[in-house]
């Protein structure tokens, strides 16, 4: 037996096999992420009573239901404010945010900017599909502006979140970017922030072909992860101008922070409590 | 699919059908393309990989388990021989 078939084996111990196949649709990328997920937790050797993940609401939220340790399926948007609270009551798990877009950056998004300046000790996990899946393909603030959705049939005026950039302005120590198609990259830098402490983010460029794609000339799976394949471009030491992210325009991934410490929140909250005990 | 025969056969890919979605991942990623997609459908209406070395013998699975990192629904084990 190879260490890669025992992890396939050890991956379904993590999974809730009873609630599969799952609701995402054909060639879904969240399902890619999640199999990195778990196949970077299982390298770790994290023990599952060790291990907490926190969702909130929409396509990516629902990765809570299949992950066989304790989750969190959280209201809109506030899957930080729930995961802050797990890491102050219990400092020693390893607590990951698994959500989507629109719930981190759009209905919570203030709770991830106050999070990370704070730079409290979780693991973001941002799968960015470009729209609101869930909902029906409604326009959300991390679709590239000129793309076509339910709500800007004529194309989107806005301009979408840079979350590098932004993670990166407010400090946080681990900042990546990946997209579905680079699964053995992807599956390293979980693997590598698993072992940080502070605010680590990893944004996901995943494919929604059903919502997304279908309406910007990508109909099925593959030619959505062909799109990836094609336009993505390893940078580590990008721009903030480069990591902006364009409609059909190139996607600049890697590794763009990473730097040790930086002392986390939690830390800092140690220290206050033992200078008031003195 | 000659040129395969160079390879030494590693390992067997099992799919669980009744997981798939027929996203067909695997198929295209295949770096040997060692599964194809079958005529019969599972109980969701979506047609399931099936993996060819069993009908052709000149493709070879050379173990690589990319198949099962591209996988969006854990529906593919690849059995290492030995």
């Amino acid at each position: 037996m190879s260490q890669m078939t025992d992890m396939r084996k050890m991956e379904e111990e993590w999974l809730r096999t009873e609630r599969l196949p799952h609701v995402w649709c054909p060639g879904c990328g969240i399902g890619i992420v999640l199999n990195a997920f778990l196949r970077a937790v299982i390298r770790r050797n994290i023990p599952k009573e060790k291990m907490v993940v926190v969702s909130g609401i929409g396509c990516t939220g629902r990765t809570a239901g299949y992950v066989n340790v304790d989750s969190f399926h959280t209201t809109h948007g506030r899957a930080i404010p729930f995961a802050v609270g797990i890491k102050f009551a219990r400092p020693d798990l390893n607590v990951v945010v698994f959500s989507g877009d629109g719930d981190l950056f759009a209905i919570g998004g203030n709770h991830f900017v106050n999070a990370a300046r704070r730079n409290h000790d979780l693991l973001i996990i941002a799968v960015n599909n470009f729209t609101y899946g869930m909902t029906g393909g409604q326009h959300g603030p991390t679709t590239p502006t000129g793309a076509y959705t339910t709500t800007t049939p004529y194309g989107n005026p806005d301009r979408p979140f840079n979350i590098p950039h932004l993670a990166i302005s407010l400090g946080a120590p681990y900042v990546a970017r990946w997209t579905t198609y680079h699964v053995n990259q992807l599956q390293n830098s979980i693997y590598k922030a698993l072992n940080m402490k502070g605010f680590r983010v990893i944004e996901i460029i995943s494919q929604c072909p059903t919502v997304y794609g279908r309406r910007n000339s990508m109909r099925s799976p593959m030619s959505m992860m062909e799109y990836f394949q094609k336009n993505s471009v390893i940078n580590n030491k990008a721009s903030y101008e480069e990591m902006e992210l364009t409609y059909n325009g190139k996607i600049v991934v890697g590794e763009f922070r990473n730097v040790g410490g930086i002392p986390s929140y939690e830390e800092r909250y140690e220290e206050i409590i033992r200078r008031a005990q003195e | 699919m000659s040129q395969n025969k160079k390879f030494k056969r590693k390992a067997t890919v099992k799919v669980l059908e009744e997981r798939c979605k027929g996203c067909w991942y695997c198929v295209n990623y295949c770096p040997t393309k060692v599964l194809q997609v079958s005529e019969k459908m599972n109980a969701k209406g979506y047609h399931p990989p099936v993996f060819k070395e069993n009908i052709d013998e000149n493709v070879v699975c050379i173990g690589c388990h990319l198949c099962e990192l591209y996988c969006p629904d854990f529906a593919i084990v690849v059995e290492e021989l030995e």
